[in-house]
């Protein structure tokens, strides 16, 4: 075996050979190349996430964690994180998208979090065969989401020609944990044992997360389909409890989560980040297949395992947890205070020995030009603004039935949305409201990504996925803790997608710091891309955000007649570029920049106007689709009865019903309400409108010179089966 | 010719089977001494075909291209004449 | 009065289902399914959830846990008050405690939605509701397709054995309001003691989650009628 064999360039291979002072031998050369693969080691963003604002009065726990922490209350914390399981679900769509949920829900648990909820970001081509793929997902979404208990609260999903070979399967989980439990992963003490618990070891995924997700797809690379992980949610409920429970009597120096390149990735940063090195008797590791190797064992990424780090003097505690909930474990090795990492094998004492900081905290980073951040956001170029000139009354029912904005139910469906009973807001809104159990303050959570924004302009797309998902946080008063980034992109070593990267990651960074809300962790997947043709830059950006009142979430929909029908769209601006209309006439414009100071003074005052807010107002955020959208979504999650009448200047209605332009919120109010909006955004000319109000007529009216009607079936129908479906 | 075609799928050696897993516990918990119990699926249905080797042929794609999933399971395909 | 909920391995609606018997005022207690004893408990629930991850068949494998011969006994000789909830039912059937048994959805996929039903029979020992009654709960499960052999629906009917038909919102029983393919719309069945139910009544304690009617059903199974 050669280092090119492990994926590690001349280079790194260079580099390995000083830091050891010798030439590592197969064993060591096979946890180098995992560890420093793309997925490991986030080599090529991690000088780009280094630029994202971290720090925040409710962050607890920041990036380098299994999951990002931040403070409800005084008396609880949340842990939460997004991650990836692209590469898996393509080529295995239900184990790949099932494994995926289970792994993050792993990683809270590592937090000694107990998990309360997950939400998923899924991307799908418009092909018969993305369809195939997108119920496979959903089956292996709910599959392990369902089994384990927890519920599925929100989530999105999204379709473009880009993702027909590369499906994004982004899962976020959400854990609570009481605050004054200590951070886990950093505890390990000389002397401790490791302990494994849960599925014995087999030849599962081997090189799956680091290999396979380090390189694209392509002709090549049939032969390196590993073993599928096979996903066993119920194992993973036993692994759970067992862990919480131990976790929770104080008992444990640690918990690691096996994920991506299995015992060696785990061990490594749990002995980096404790700062102390570690003995693992390979041979004590409980296998399911016979004669595997000691190179198999470290990488196998056999699902449903987790390692304790337990003081001898505490074992017999542990062990009668782990009994109880009947879970396999085994002694592998031992805590020592030497910053060594030892494998070894009866045959090998010394098989494989390595500085846990070389292994895992070594591995050169790609490095990013000087002044990247300056030259990604130089103004984007201008393409030729796509205006229609007339509007014609399908379009509505179009883009209403498209792909991007049609019901979901479909798919949420098959989640359970509803274990635990905190859900209060579930699938059937855009964002989910969460109670928590015995205090007054509950959860918003939120996910969005859109790609379709980050097509033409990557740093106008990055801004504009914080500014979606801060949205829906606004229109329910609720005060954004913390973001969670799932990137996803291609191949880094091209240079257009590298400069892509930069800027997604600028308008992430650059947004998060004009809304003054940290990132305190997250996911990058590259490669994402098939015989060279690599997605669009996709940031899938999770959010959490403390609800002043879970039980009484603000309305999104109006549930008497009468009310004013206000439009704010803070920029005045009603460019198509990036919206679905466009897509669905096959145009690209770019999405149009936000006004970042604009828009986090917008949140500021319709945050507030939620958390003041009458029964009466609803609030809904404009999102895919636009203004329709928003309007028939209102419309139909209204008492049957109601209707709407809105009014638009003939010659701007087309734009200003499909605009997707950041920032834009749908008012139904009271006129006091509508007074207080106005006087907020009179200031900028275009940003407030009083469209119109709400009927007792039960049908959609837009009068734009001439009147067009849409009764309530046909956009229910159009809505639940698609457009002419 | 009609032939009945019985296709039975399995996972693949390596792949772990939780549910054959778990089987197996409960069998050993209610005293039975079963062990290596893996779960595999039968597949029946019947099939025109001009003669026993198209058949044969015809169901081996159909198991290839559908009824197994190449990526975990194996199967072994069954062609008898009615 | 105590209630025992029994957990299974990958039982997961225990917890929820201990808090909304609390809610009622109960003393409901957590037993493990690898204890011997019932603890002393006037009633038992069995909880919904994926006990041995629905592997094999849904319940099967936890239909043949030791403490299910321990159930058993108490419903032979004490007549107990018996309650299973999604899992829980499919548990039952799975012993043979109820009648029928449930197969995968029509869907052939997992459900979780808002559905009616209609109580078709009431039980024994419900107190608090009437045959008519329309109860608004949530379902959530893959295999909830209730079917019995050729020929034993009649008896069921007649024996007063149906308990809850999925409904519209007004009462009506037809194939529309049929979320999974059951038989009869058959969402819930009883015999004896016993009482299995597709639907989640500890989902629908509150307003805020949605519905207040599994109050009324879990009340009237206490004996405690909520009117």
């Amino acid at each position: 075996m050669n280092y090119q064999d492990v994926g590690l360039t001349a280079q790194e291979f260079a580099m390995i050979c000083d830091k050891l002072g010798r030439t590592p031998n197969a064993l060591e050369l096979g946890l180098f190349g995992v560890l420093w693969s793309e997925h490991c080691s986030y080599k090529s963003s991690k000088n780009l996430l280094a630029d994202l604002p971290h720090e925040g009065s409710a962050v607890v726990q920041g990036p380098g964690e299994n999951a990002g922490v931040v403070r409800l209350n005084d008396a609880i914390h949340v842990a939460f994180k997004v991650e990836s399981h692209n590469h898996p679900s393509y080529v295995e769509p239900v184990q790949g998208a099932a494994t995926g949920v289970g792994g993050i829900l792993r990683d809270i648990v590592a937090m000694g979090a107990r998990p309360i909820a997950l939400a998923d970001s899924l991307r799908f081509g418009t092909d018969a065969a993305s369809q195939s793929l997108r119920h496979a997902v959903v089956e292996g979404v709910g599959a392990y989401g369902n089994a384990i208990g927890i519920p599925t609260v929100t989530g999105e999903v999204a379709y473009a020609s880009g993702y027909e070979k590369n499906p994004l399967v982004n899962v976020m989980a959400v854990g609570l944990l009481p605050a004054e439990r200590p951070i886990s992963a950093r505890g390990a003490k000389p002397g401790s044992y490791l302990v494994l618990l849960g599925q014995p070891t087999g030849r599962d995924g081997i090189h799956g997360a680091s290999l396979l997700a380090s390189q694209d797809f392509g002709e090549g690379t049939e032969h390196m389909r590993p073993t599928v992980q096979v996903g066993d949610p119920f194992m993973g409920k036993l692994l759970m409890e067992a862990t919480l429970e131990a976790v929770g009597t104080g008992l444990l120096d640690s918990v690691q989560d096996l994920g991506a390149a299995g015992l060696t990735s785990a061990i490594a940063e749990l002995a980096y980040r404790s700062e102390v090195g570690a003995t693992v008797w390979l041979d004590q590791v409980p296998c399911r297949e016979p004669g595997m190797t000691p190179y198999e064992i470290m990488l196998s990424e056999t699902q449903e395992r987790m390692l304790l780090v337990v003081r001898p003097s505490n074992m017999e505690q542990i062990i009668q947890i782990v009994a109880h909930w009947e879970l396999p474990y085994q002694v592998i090795g031992v805590i020592t205070g030497e910053k060594v990492l030892t494998i070894a094998t009866e045959e090998d004492p010394a098989a494989a020995v390595v500085a846990p900081d070389v292994l895992a905290g070594a591995c050169p980073l790609k490095p990013v030009p000087q002044d990247w951040a300056a030259e990604v956001r130089k103004t984007a170029e201008i393409s030729p603004e796509f205006t229609p000139l007339t509007w014609e009354r399908e379009w509505g029912l179009e883009v209403l039935g498209s792909l991007d904005c049609m019901s979901r139910a479909p798919i949420y469906q098959r989640y359970d949305s509803m274990i635990l009973t905190h859900t209060v807001w579930g699938p059937d809104h855009s964002l989910a409201v969460l109670t928590v159990k015995g205090v007054e303050e509950g959860l918003a959570v939120a996910v969005r990504g859109p790609g379709r924004y980050a097509a033409r302009d990557a740093y106008s797309g990055g801004m504009a996925a914080v500014a979606r998902v801060l949205a829906l946080l606004a229109s329910q008063g609720a005060v954004p803790l913390g973001l969670t980034d799932g990137i996803n992109a291609g191949n880094p070593d091209k240079e257009s997608v590298f400069r892509d990267l930069m800027a997604l990651l600028a308008g992430i960074g650059d947004a998060s710091r004009a809304f003054g809300v940290p990132v305190t962790g997250g996911n990058v997947s590259l490669h994402n891309e098939t015989h060279g043709e690599p997605i669009w830059p996709t940031a899938v950006i999770g959010a959490v955000g403390r609800h002043p009142h879970p039980l009484r979430p603000v309305l999104d929909a109006p549930e008497t007649s009468g009310l004013d029908i206000v439009w704010i769209n803070p920029s005045g601006d009603a460019a198509l570029g990036g919206s679905v209309f466009e897509s669905l006439r096959q145009e690209t414009t770019a999405y149009p920049r936000p006004d970042l100071a604009r828009l986090a003074e917008t949140y500021r005052v319709i945050s507030s106007v939620a958390q003041s807010a009458d029964h009466l107002t609803a609030i809904r955020p404009v999102e895919d689709g636009g203004l329709f959208v928003a309007l028939s979504r209102a419309l139909l999650a209204s008492p049957p009865s109601l209707g709407m009448t809105v009014e638009l200047s003939a010659d701007t209605a087309a734009s200003q019903l499909f605009t997707e332009v950041a920032g834009q919120f749908l008012v139904f109010c009271p006129p006091e309400t509508a007074g207080r909006l106005e006087s907020a955004f009179g200031q900028w000319p275009g940003a407030f409108m009083r469209l119109g109000r709400v009927t007792g007529d039960g049908t959609l009216t837009i009068a734009a010179k001439k009147s067009v009607h849409y009764g309530r079936v046909e956009l229910e129908r159009t809505y639940a089966r698609g457009y002419r479906g | 010719m009609t032939f009945n075609v019985v296709v039975d799928v399995a996972w693949k050696e390596e792949i772990l089977d939780p549910a054959g897993q778990s089987t197996a516990k409960v069998l050993q918990q209610m005293g039975y001494a079963a062990d290596n119990l893996r779960i595999g699926k039968q597949i029946r249905f019947q099939l025109q075909a001009p003669d026993v080797a198209q058949a044969e042929t015809a169901a081996r794609e159909m198991a290839q291209r559908l009824l197994a999933n190449p990526v975990m399971e194996t199967y072994a395909v069954r062609v008898v004449a009615e | 009065m105590r209630v025992g909920v029994i957990s299974f391995p990958g039982s997961n609606c225990d917890q929820d289902t201990l808090s909304a018997l609390g809610a009622l005022g109960v003393e409901a207690v957590p037993l493990w399914y690898g204890e011997k004893s019932l603890a002393g408990v006037d009633r038992l629930v069995l909880p919904g959830g994926f006990s041995y991850g629905d592997y094999l068949r849904s319940g099967a494998l936890a239909a043949r846990a030791p403490v299910m011969e321990t159930v058993e006994r108490a419903i032979r000789d004490e007549a107990m008050p018996v309650l299973g909830i999604c899992n829980g039912f499919q548990i039952l059937c799975e012993r043979g405690l109820l009648p029928g048994a449930l197969r995968p959805n029509a869907s052939g996929e997992f459900l979780c939605t808002w559905e009616t039903v209609r109580v078709a029979s009431v039980p024994l020992g419900f107190e608090g509701l009437a045959a008519g009654d329309l109860l608004r709960m949530p379902i959530a499960h893959h295999e909830g397709a209730f079917s019995v052999e050729p020929g034993g629906l009649a008896p069921l009917f007649q024996n007063g054995q149906v308990f809850l038909q999925y409904s519209d919102s007004v009462g009506q029983v037809h194939a529309l309001t049929n979320p999974n393919g059951s038989v009869a719309n058959i969402a819930g069945v009883s015999q004896g003691s016993v009482t299995g139910l597709m639907p989640h009544p500890e989902r629908a304690m509150a307003d805020y989650l949605g519905s207040v009617d599994g109050r009324k059903l879990l009340r009237g199974w206490l004996g405690e009628g909520d009117r």
